[in-house]
């Protein structure tokens, strides 16, 4: 009797056991899947750059060409293209123009944003609460109602396809998610460290510039990173308001093709590709740099 | 005493917004509500309405945020689960997860192009699994694959959040949920769901992600390329952002400036609107 039931909860042990296994294993196909879907098309474009056409593989037919006679537009691997785009597009000239677009947007945001962040997060003014819905809405706002009056104001002002009118236009774009985020790391400092440097008798702005601000600057970094990739990335407001002097990085990107297009050369499909993934390396790597912020970036500073 | 100092902080913060929103918001309503010769009309508004092509691009731009907003919320929860699960290797899937994040949405759009990743698709369906070829030209294909490029790009958004947001639940909660027995995929259900779909960050992120697909131009850009509707103004994919980039760039009809102040001004009055309902939903559907 007692051995029966012994024997019958091994029996449901193993069971049970079996049944854990094969849900783990079903758990690594599905991640291994959602890798795939997540990281297939970046790969597809990186290597079409390469003019390696994946789908001359798929065909079945691919192998027996390879080194031998050109597929198709298949699988003969040529860096030309890389060095097409960074040669004939320009490339190096769409990074430095950008580089500036961002340097002079993010330190117009940084400059206007972080006192702002600062009474935002920890002093009692009145009007606050307006100030942080005005933020929010201009996160609302459709970039065209934006872009349309600027582009009239710049070219009588002259300053069209300036660095300077850009820079002011992109605050649209990073004004409201640098004082939101830079709020957030304030009011992350702990409220004895105020506390503690306003006992010592320190004035405001003293307590500020001499115990905050330190202690926020790697949130300042971070922000600075965020707002680097989202300006990076742009490419509505940039292709209205940037020409041939300061065009950025995803309008040239883009460009090109529409270019080689009117021309009519051979294949801008690979040299687009190429133009994409060497844009998309840096935007990549600087998101892994601030993973752990990522969502607090986009969350206008809301999550933790 | 020394508080009211500290609203000078606002008088840059006023100026930069006076010249790039308040003095836009201004200029776009004068060049919508005038005529060329600067006499006050309607008339901008009235072609627009009257224009079948607006109300095709704003249904467009209507399904288009809809669908892609619930596809990326879906797709991004199921990527919360497998990472909320005990995982080998959880940092390296999660990094690979983030990665759509970081291409630009000009690029996502040649990313998921025709000729891109659908190439593989079409030919490994073909000759390994012998079915025909699909028509990418259709509707049926094209208006999907445009809503799931805009998901895959933001749905590791919403997986970054939910994680944040389950890290700040308390650690009570689940072990409760174990003690009582709970397999993996209830715990999901009746804990973490409930608690990252009512938390008011989820619900913050939704709503702008709703917002900036209302506004999307970049993909429907490269997709109305891809089709052949380059300069086809009220083309199948036009959504809203990308009609007015055409009345402006490439009309063929010779509209003017003022309609396409007309429509980005009703752009900008639809997005406020909806993300006012859209949050009162979410507060009901959380409560």
């Amino acid at each position: 009797m007692t051995e029966k039931t012994t024997s019958g909860s091994a029996k449901s042990y193993d069971r049970t056991r079996r049944r854990l296994r094969t849900r783990r294993i079903l758990l690594y196909v599905v991640a291994v899947l959602a890798a795939l879907y997540s990281f297939w098309p970046i790969m597809t474009t990186a290597l079409e750059g390469y003019n390696i056409d994946l789908a001359a593989i798929f065909s079945g037919r691919a192998f027996r060409l390879v080194g031998g006679l050109r597929y198709n537009g298949g699988i003969y691997p040529s860096a030309i293209y890389y060095l097409q785009s960074l040669g004939v597009e320009a490339y190096p000239r769409l990074v430095v123009d950008t580089l500036i677009v961002a340097a002079l947007s993010i330190s117009i945001a940084l400059l206007v944003g972080i006192p702002v962040a600062y009474v935002l997060a920890r002093i009692d003014v009145r009007g606050k609460t307006l100030v942080s819905y005005l933020l929010l809405a201009l996160r609302t706002v459709s970039q065209y109602v934006v872009i349309i009056p600027l582009y009239i104001a710049y070219s009588e002002l002259g300053i069209y396809d300036s660095f300077t009118g850009i820079a002011l236009a992109e605050q649209v774009l990073i004004l409201s998610v640098v004082v939101w985020m830079l709020r957030g790391f304030f009011a992350d400092i702990p409220r004895d460290v105020y506390e503690a440097a306003t006992v010592f008798g320190k004035r405001e702005w003293e307590v500020f510039r001499r115990v905050i601000f330190p202690m926020v600057v790697p949130g300042v970094v971070v922000t600075t990173m965020f707002a680097l990739v989202l300006l990076w990335n742009d490419f509505i407001i940039a292709d209205a308001l940037t020409g041939a002097a300061t065009r950025t990085v995803a309008v040239g990107v883009w460009e090109g093709l529409a270019i080689n297009q009117l021309s009519f050369s051979a294949v801008a499909w690979d040299t687009l590709n190429a133009a994409g993934t060497l844009a998309y390396i840096p935007a990549a790597v600087v998101m892994l740099l601030i993973k752990r912020y990522l969502a607090k970036g986009f969350s206008l500073g809301l999550a933790r | 005493m020394e508080s009211r100092r500290w609203y000078l902080v606002f008088i840059p913060l006023f100026a930069v917004l006076g010249f790039v929103v308040v003095y836009p918001l201004i200029a776009s309503l004068y060049i919508s509500l005038t005529t060329v010769s600067g006499s006050f009309s309607l008339s901008n508004y009235a072609a627009m309405v009257s224009t079948p092509t607006f109300w095709n691009a704003l249904n467009i731009s209507l399904l288009y945020s809809l669908s892609s907003t619930i596809i990326a919320v879906a797709i991004g929860l199921g990527l919360t689960y497998i990472l909320t699960q005990e995982l080998r290797g959880r940092g390296f899937f999660e990094m690979v997860y983030i990665l759509p994040l970081a291409v630009a949405p000009i690029v996502v759009g040649t990313v998921w192009a025709p000729s891109g990743f659908w190439d593989d698709v079409q030919t490994f369906s073909h000759f390994q699994l012998h079915l025909p070829y699909f028509n990418e030209l259709s509707p049926l294909f094209y208006f999907p694959t445009m809503f799931l490029s805009e998901a895959w790009e933001w749905e590791p958004l919403i997986m970054l959040v939910a994680i944040s947001i389950i890290n700040g639940t308390a650690k009570e909660i689940y072990e409760a949920a174990e003690l009582h027995g709970a397999t993996a995929f209830q715990k999901f259900r009746m804990v973490t769901l409930p608690s990252v779909l009512r938390s008011p960050v989820m619900q913050v992120i939704v709503v702008l992600r709703f917002i900036d697909a209302m506004r999307a131009f970049e993909i429907p850009l490269a997709w109305s390329n891809w089709l052949g509707y380059t300069t086809t103004l009220g083309s199948p994919v036009d959504t809203i952002s990308l009609y007015i980039y055409k009345l402006l760039f490439s009309s063929p009809l010779g509209f003017s400036v003022g309609v396409a102040s007309a429509v980005a001004l009703t752009l900008f009055a639809i997005t406020l609107v909806g993300a006012l309902i859209l949050l009162r939903i979410l507060k009901a559907v959380g409560d």
